[in-house]
Formats: C-alpha cells, structure tokens, sequence
C-alpha cells in the first residue's frame, strides 16, 4: 500500500493506534460527539483501521456465539445430593447441641 | 491475579461513565432491560426467597439452586474446562450461599452475589491447583504500530466475511474455545461474563470488584488477543 502522504495525515486528528483504543467505546456508543467525530472522519480515510474494525466486531460477534456448556442432570443430582447430605449433617449437629444444651 | 472482594456482599457506588449511555452491542444486556412492573415483581419474589433463606428455608435454598445453578455451572465450566472441578466449585458456592445467606444484605442482586462466589471459587481453584499452565504471551496477539501510530503491518486484512465460510461452526466453536483457554484465568471470567452472559460492563465491576474502567480495558484487552488468534488462524497477521 502507498506511503500515507503529510496531506492525508492532517485529515484526521487520530492516528491508529488511538484509533484501536478507541474501538471498544465507539462498538458500545460511549464516544462523546466529538471522538466519535474524529474517529468516523479517520475511518473515511483509513482502509486499514476500517478493516481492524470489522475485524474486531466479527470476534466479538464469534465470541458470542460460543456455545454456554448446559448443567448435566446427572451433575446436577450429584450437587444436591451432596448439598442436601450436609444441610441434613449440620442440622443433626445443631440438635445435638441444643439437646446437651437444654439438658 | 486479582484481589477479589471476599464472600460477603458489599454496597458498590455507581461510576459515573463518559459520553451518552445507550445499549451495547452483542448480546449484552442490563437489568435495565427488564419492564419496571416485571422488575419490581421479580425483586419482590428474590426477596421473599432470600429471607426464607435466611430462616433456613430449605424449599427455598433448592428453589435458588435451580433457579441459578445451570447458568453459574455454564459461567465456572467455561473458565475451568473440567466437568469435576466445575462441580465441586459449584457445589462450594451453594453450600456457601446456604452458610452465608444471613451476610446477604440485599445492597445487589442476589444473581450479582452468586455470580461473584462463582468466579472467586473458580478462580481460587486455578490458583491453589495452578491449573492455568498454559501461558501464552499476549503481546504476539496483539495489533503493533509503528512510531507515527500507523499500523506496523499494512494492509490489514479483512477477513470478517471469510471466517464463516473457512470455518463449520463446529470447528469455530472449537477454535475459539481454544483461544478463550489461552486467555489469563481474570480476563477470561470477564469475557465470559460479558460476551458470553450478557452482563453489562457495570454488572461485571460490581460482580468481580474491579472498577467499570478496568473491566473495559481488560475486556479490550481479551478480545484484542482473541481477533488476534483469529487472525493467525485465517494465516493472516495478527497485527
């Protein structure tokens, strides 16, 4: 790709690297006017930040997508057996207590 | 890693955001979603349920095991990758939340608090079994410029529109689940949390105890390492 030229710099009062720091609050609309501005005028000029940018909201996209693991029943029954096991335990231990308490 | 707040609840103070407050985007969501008249409703249930918790209800315990349990075993399974680990961490945080119910003051939502017991359970289980011992450097991930703030490698490639069609969605599961595995355990819970649960960045400081501005910059962070695995993948540069 050519040389960016000292006239295309001054288009924009950005540079990329700001431009990909940028990124995350324009994607959730939280640039004030003026950033958001600058940084619409940067990508008019910048094929490679506009490609860095679709880029970018893909794997935020993808990331998305992945796939939330479902709880097995057989895990869940696991969990609550041994849930219900303890809960049964401490309350045994507590009438124990009370009992040689109130005696 | 992370200094997480401890098991009991905390008030947080709301951190004042710049610019204009409008939705995100992906899926993430806010309670804020949610119609006033459903919210108010679904609060007042919460709260019905937390006190008879807090009495030693345990109707009411199991009532919130299956209420939350599936979607916190998705959270922890995610960040550990093991079904054992993920049950016994699962396992801690209810027997956690029937201990400690009493602590529960009702400052958040009782979602917000289960979520925090399950990030800390599950990391403070990566920490003691150092289980994380795939150390990847971010830095080869990630975009590189040159001095003047230019890209370092031109042109950037965009391979947004080809990814689908390189990868069945099969393998795009696989191929990101790898690259969620190579992210440090802290970042990964807050992608998990953002991207993958919805929250909102203001949801997952209040979960994990980081202000909104540290969730922003590592969520930034993880997906700037994640487009650039992405990018290797498609034989592109990751810069």
């Amino acid at each position: 790709m050519a040389k960016r030229t000292a006239a295309t710099k001054k288009l924009t009062n950005k540079t990329c690297r700001q431009i990909s720091e940028l990124v995350f609050d324009y994607l959730n609309e939280n640039l004030i006017p003026a950033t958001k501005r600058d940084f619409e005028q940067h990508l008019s000029i910048c094929p490679d930040c506009v490609s860095f940018l679709n880029t970018y909201k893909k794997t935020v996209a993808v990331t998305s997508s992945v796939n939330v693991e479902q709880l097995p029943p057989n895990v869940r029954e696991n969990i609550l057996a041994f849930l219900r096991k303890r809960i049964r335990r401490i309350g045994a231990i507590l009438c124990f207590v009370a009992t040689f308490l109130g005696a | 890693m992370l200094a997480y707040r401890n098991e009991t609840e905390h008030s947080y103070s709301s951190e004042k955001l710049y610019g204009t407050s409008v939705a995100p985007v992906s899926r993430r969501t806010s309670s804020t979603a949610i119609p006033f008249r459903r919210r108010r409703e679904t609060g007042r249930d919460e709260t019905l349920l937390i006190e008879r918790l807090k009495a030693g209800d345990q109707e009411a315990f199991e009532t919130i095991f299956n209420l939350y349990s599936p979607k916190l075993y998705g959270v922890a399974k995610r960040i550990l990758g093991e079904v054992a680990d993920t049950e016994e961490v699962i396992q801690d945080v209810f027997w956690t939340v029937y201990r400690k119910a009493k602590s529960f003051r009702g400052n958040s939502r009782l979602s917000t608090w289960l979520h925090r017991l399950t990030i800390n359970a599950a990391l403070g289980k990566i920490r003691r079994e150092k289980k994380h011992s795939k150390e990847v450097e971010y830095e080869e991930y990630l975009p590189k410029f040159q001095d003047d703030g230019h890209h370092l490698v031109r042109p950037v490639v965009d391979w947004s529109d080809t990814l689908d069609e390189k990868y069945a969605k099969q393998e795009m599961q696989g191929l990101l689940a790898q690259a969620l595995d190579q992210l440090k355990p802290d970042d990964k819970s807050v992608v998990v949390l953002s991207d993958l649960e919805g929250m909102s960045d203001k949801e997952i400081a209040a979960t994990i105890g980081l202000t909104v501005s540290a969730v922003k910059t590592r969520l930034h962070r993880a997906r700037l390492f994640l487009r650039g695995q992405l990018a290797v993948h498609m034989g592109y540069s990751a810069a």
